[in-house]
């Protein structure tokens, strides 16, 4: 009875919790730091957080890895702009790609002012977002796709499968249709224009981007058929 | 004389024959003259009955006896000569000095520290040995002598009656309807396992990679239940801190100019090929110069908020003054050591709470990272050549 009771209440007896910060065989490869060395927290709030849930008393006696160079506690650092920067740069060219993302974000202002101004009532003013990370947060939201198609074979024959997008992979998705709807453009309109309107698109649900999501969509919904070949 | 010496050396390694050799001055305590003969056959006897192996072994023991002997003497010599190189007293010349003349006079540019030359104590440098595992006759003394690594398994042994034991505890405290406190469950972060090194050195013993993943996996299960509190001491025997406190609270002192404001300065501001030192200097109006220059002296955004990253994080950009001289590496690397340099010079200028809150943002670690060298045969660090068939 006893040895019962044990196995419904103690978990350990038969599941062998191991801390991955504690595995001692390097699988890190060239990596300059320890398996065992944490990542950074380096915003203030972050660590506040783990402050009230006691997890900052776990990893006071841990070390951690140098906070990279482009994380600072600022309040203009945001985790999702600096991502989008980094998929907006080519050759390693970051000064330009943080350049044209910070120009676009100059462009939503504008636009999204000169709307503000134009607008007549105090309800319509009040609807009208102007702050350029809050749209682009939306954008990126807004492009995120539920579903996506993947070939598997069955019978010698390749089926565009509908599956369950995991989080990560669907923003990425959704950065990247972002920007490639921005570089389909006529010469004389710079990037940083048509980004802007694209990401004001999006946030409103509107726009080419959007409609590659729905698109994207209503295959996955014209594909349902084959959706039982992700199991069997 | 030959005889006393076999007396003497059989006297030496254990009880049976003492006990029998006392029990024959027992039962003949007057003649003396005889016990010497009778002990003679009785040492003969004895002998016929030691195994072969035992004997080996007292003959490698007695060798590895001499061996030692002989280096310590002459490390006894070469410390003498060493002091007397370096023109210092060879009777007060530690292992310290000892350490110091080595790298002072046989100096090496090897990057292996181990490869370079060393003068240690003959215990240090030779492995050390098990002592005698069985008895004359040649039967083990351990029962799992068999196994071959007798400690290594006799610890996975005690793992697992501390498991059992740990167990019953449970299911007695289970009857009892009394459940396990989690907070009162051991808590050891920030250790970790003993390496494979050091287990091999406590267990005197060679062990395969397989088999301490098995003592890991073992003891991890023994540290992961919810009473493994109750043998604390065991399992902190094979545990080892993962950091050593004492380099981010080894605080610099400060120091004062002549205008009665305190500062610290840090040299050696290393990250990339940029390196350069800090002047920190409190109180003050936030004013940053960086080789002469403001913090213009950066063109892009990016290295301008790493320079002030510390000094938003811990609330003192307009508390200090900050001087810095950089040179070597881009504008990153240059951001960078500069950046460490003032987080690590803030620290004298900051409470404890503030320092810890640094370390877990990343400030106080140094960023050792550079680039990686291009390969031969290869494009680049990483990149292979576009591979054709012919």
């Amino acid at each position: 009875m006893a040895s019962l009771k044990r196995i419904f209440f103690g978990k350990h007896s038969f599941i062998n919790q191991r801390n991955s910060i504690y595995s001692l065989i390097q699988q890190n490869g060239m990596s300059q730091y320890p398996s065992y060395y944490i990542q950074p927290v380096y915003r203030k709030e972050a660590q506040e957080e783990l402050e009230k849930s006691g997890e900052i008393m776990k990893i006071t006696h841990v070390p951690t890895r140098a906070a990279l160079n482009d994380q600072t506690s600022s309040v203009y650092q945001d985790e999702l702009v600096n991502l989008f920067i980094n998929y907006v740069m080519r050759d390693g060219l970051k000064t330009l790609a943080r350049g044209l993302v910070e120009k676009s974000f100059e462009n939503i202002k504008r636009i999204q002012l000169e709307k503000y101004h134009k607008a007549k009532t105090e309800a319509e003013k009040q609807a009208i977002e102007i702050n350029p990370k809050n749209i682009f947060h939306q954008a990126v939201n807004n492009c995120k796709p539920l579903l996506y198609l993947t070939p598997i074979k069955r019978g010698g024959v390749k089926y565009q499968v509908p599956v369950p997008i995991p989080d990560k992979r669907s923003q990425f998705l959704s950065m990247k249709w972002l920007i490639e709807a921005a570089r389909e453009k006529e010469r004389t309109v710079h990037f940083p224009e048509k980004l802007a309107y694209e990401l004001i698109d999006a946030a409103s649900n509107t726009g080419k981007v959007v409609k590659r999501k729905l698109d994207l969509h209503k295959q996955c919904e014209a594909n349902r058929a084959y959706a039982h070949y992700r199991w069997s | 004389m030959l005889r006393s010496l076999r007396l003497k050396r059989l006297l030496q390694f254990n009880g049976k024959t003492l006990y029998n050799v006392s029990r024959l001055l027992r039962s003949e305590p007057t003649k003396l003259t005889t016990v010497e003969s009778e002990n003679e056959s009785e040492a003969k006897l004895e002998k016929k009955s030691m195994s072969k192996a035992m004997k080996a072994y007292l003959e490698r023991a007695q060798a590895h006896d001499e061996f030692m002997k002989q280096q310590n003497y002459e490390f006894q010599i070469g410390k003498r000569h060493l002091a007397n190189m370096m023109g210092e007293n060879p009777e007060t010349f530690t292992q310290d000095d000892v350490d110091r003349a080595i790298e002072y006079l046989f100096p090496s540019g090897l990057y292996e520290k181990r490869a370079r030359p060393i003068m240690k104590p003959p215990e240090e440098v030779f492995p050390k040995r098990k002592a005698a595992e069985f008895d004359e006759t040649g039967r083990p003394h351990h029962f799992l002598f068999y196994t071959g690594k007798s400690n290594y398994f006799n610890l996975l042994y005690d793992i697992v009656e501390h498991i059992n034991n740990l167990n019953k505890y449970e299911d007695s405290m289970l009857n009892k309807n009394s459940y396990p406190d989690p907070n009162t469950k051991l808590q050891l972060d920030g250790y970790q396992w003993m390496d494979k090194e050091a287990l091999e050195n406590v267990l005197i013993e060679k062990i395969i990679d397989k088999e301490y993943t098995n003592f890991v996996n073992a003891i991890e299960r023994l540290y992961n239940h919810p009473y493994s509190y109750r043998i604390k001491e065991f399992i902190l025997k094979y545990r080892k801190p993962l950091m050593s406190q004492k380099s981010t609270s080894d605080l610099p002192k400060l120091q004062y100019d002549s205008d009665g404001r305190s500062y610290v300065t840090v040299y050696e501001c290393l990250r990339k090929r940029a390196r350069g030192h800090v002047t920190i200097r409190a109180p003050g109006s936030g004013i940053i110069s960086i080789n002469g220059k403001d913090l213009m002296y950066f063109e892009d955004t990016q290295p301008r908020e790493q320079v002030i990253f510390p000094l938003i994080f811990t609330k003192m950009l307009n508390k200090v003054d900050v001087e810095a001289y950089v040179e070597g590496g881009g504008p990153s690397g240059q951001a960078g050591a500069i950046r460490w340099g003032i987080s690590w010079g803030l620290r004298s200028f900051v409470d404890d709470k503030i320092i810890e809150s640094m370390r877990i943002a990343g400030l106080l670690t140094r960023d050792y990272r550079t680039r990686e060298r291009k390969k031969p045969g290869q494009a680049g660090a990483r990149r292979k050549f576009t591979w054709k068939k012919r």
